[in-house]
């Protein structure tokens, strides 16, 4: 079984499947959601904070085609950059898999999957957080072809 | 306690009034036969001459510098110039990592604890594309950390808000390039054409080559002292540049925990505030601008969060020739990253530079007509904003 790439942000579930959740903290004090665990409120500094589990889904806020690629990217080159807004407030960063370039637009429904990525110079593996597009959108698409 | 983003928290109490008095700079491009502490070492005799101010005279010092080139290398460059056992102060606030040695300097004078300090910053940045996370960042696996990537996520969201054209943003280069044409000290001399912008080859879509800056080396210096000591040291004031606001913050939180919106105010504006708030000046009086361009949309959005031009607008603004040297928002005058080059530690204190350059009427073929306020802002990883402004 992989080990979450972060524990801090992605909680896996246990299954033999490698399904996950993103995590983070509402903070009771300043009611505000953020995207992984921490110690103190990132807005107000308080400690009075509870865990939370985020949507697996959201809205393409934007994205990019990575064409050089960071050090230590274990995945194809060039690859989808996607920030995605979750409906409780943070958005999260990662690779979109499962679409083509062209037909990426902004606003589009996307739904958090789990991958199994090697890490770097090692036989070991990580799973890793990706987003897709949800099921709504491809169907939406093959209505339109 | 709550304290809201964008309004200017813990401001400085500022002491007696500070200026620029010399300023060096090593040229920006690649130097494989020279280190970092000659390069560094080399701009600081630069500010010293210009200055007129003895090595001895110089009670303490603030380096800048990002990569790891051994330890205390403030302190390596300096000893070339001679041993004299003042305090050296080894600085890292990444992009920002100059301009914060600056706005220590400024502090440690302004607030009695020296008369003179010295503020320098060089680097050697490896080729390739710039993360901040370590390499065994989990970042590396969810291929977030990617410097272009980041401003390019910007872009397009900026982009499909605004309408802005790539070709508002190619013509952000070609003013740079323009700019740099006329600066013997810049990495990159050639100017292009919008066309060659949009062509050069895609780093992150829509961003393509020529809208990042390059990777360099290079090395800045400033001297800085008390105006009451200027005497003292027998310094020419006719020639000192007074420095009316030095503040640096980091991040606060947006509520989204990234930053890739087309409107993206909450990393510069606090900074800005606060600046403008010390100087006693507005956006209105500003009429000379550098700023972080580390990318083509960088220099849109810190032009925006400066309040110099509404948001939404920088684009049309570029596009009309306003952020030129003969515009009426003069923005990045000796090329700024995307000519100059980005070695980090130096990028901020080039900027301080090239803002007293103007102010004194130096800047020969790029100088800027009535150039009397001029703002210096500087970007960095951790939400870093430096923003400083200097009068004549």
């Amino acid at each position: 079984m992989p080990a979450s790439v972060d524990p801090q942000r992605l909680k896996l579930n246990g299954d033999d499947e490698v399904t996950g959740v993103l995590i983070g903290f509402r903070c009771l004090d300043c009611r505000v959601k953020v995207f992984g665990q921490a110690t103190f409120c990132q807005s107000c500094a308080s400690s009075n904070l509870e865990p939370v589990e985020f949507s697996d889904s959201g809205i393409l806020f934007s994205y990019t085609i990575i064409r050089v690629p960071p050090a230590g990217w274990p995945g194809p080159v060039p690859y989808i950059l996607g920030e995605i807004a979750l409906p409780e407030g943070p958005h999260v960063l990662a690779e979109v898999i499962g679409i083509r370039e062209s037909d990426l637009n902004i606003g589009m429904h996307m739904e958090l999957t789990i991958q199994s990525v090697k890490v770097t110079g090692s036989d070991q593996e990580k799973a890793a957080y990706k987003w897709r597009p949800s099921n709504t959108e491809l169907s939406e698409e093959k209505a339109n072809q | 306690m709550n304290q809201q983003s964008n309004q200017p928290v813990n401001l400085p109490r500022p002491g007696r009034d500070v200026m620029v008095v010399g300023v060096g700079l090593h040229p920006f491009g690649r130097f494989p036969n020279q280190d970092l502490a000659a390069l560094a070492s080399d701009s600081v005799v630069s500010a010293l001459q210009d200055a007129g101010v003895r090595w001895q005279d110089v009670p303490v010092a603030y380096f800048g510098h990002v990569y790891y080139h051994g330890m205390s290398v403030g302190e390596t460059a300096l000893s070339k110039l001679g041993l004299t056992g003042i305090p050296i102060i080894n600085v890292e606030n990444a992009c920002s990592s100059g301009s914060t040695a600056f706005w220590q300097a400024y502090w440690a004078v302004s607030t009695g604890m020296f008369d003179i300090a010295l503020a320098f910053g060089a680097e050697k940045v490896p080729s390739g594309p710039v993360t901040v996370t370590s390499a065994e960042s989990p970042d590396r696996y969810i291929g977030a950390d990617h410097m272009m990537g980041g401003y390019a996520l910007r872009m397009r969201r900026y982009m499909e808000e605004t309408g802005a054209p790539a070709t508002a943003f190619a013509q952000v280069a070609v003013k740079a390039r323009q700019n740099g044409s006329l600066n013997p000290f810049a990495h990159r001399k050639q100017t292009y054409t919008i066309e060659e912008v949009l062509g050069s080859r895609l780093v992150a879509d829509p961003l393509t080559l020529f809208q990042c800056c390059p990777t360099s080396e290079g090395a800045a210096a400033a001297i800085i002292c008390a105006k009451n000591a200027l005497s003292r040291y027998n310094i020419d004031q006719t020639r000192a540049v007074r420095i009316a606001a030095a503040c640096l913050t980091s991040g606060t939180y947006n509520g989204r925990g990234s930053d890739h919106s087309a409107f993206s105010p909450y990393r510069t504006e606090p900074a800005a505030l606060q600046a403008y708030e010390m100087s006693g000046l507005g956006p209105e009086d500003v009429n000379l601008v550098q700023v972080h361009d580390a990318a083509s949309i960088g220099e849109m959005q810190q032009l925006e969060a400066l309040r110099l031009i509404p948001y939404g607008e920088a684009w049309q603004a570029t596009a009309e020739g306003r952020t030129a040297l003969t515009g009426d928002i003069p923005t990045n005058t000796d090329g700024g990253l995307l000519a100059m080059g980005h070695p980090f530690g130096a990028t901020g204190i080039r900027m301080i530079h090239e803002t007293v350059t103007q102010l004194r009427q130096e800047a020969g073929p790029r100088q800027v007509a009535n150039a009397k306020v001029g703002l210096a802002q500087c970007s960095g990883a951790g939400d870093v904003t430096t923003v400083h402004i200097l009068t004549k």
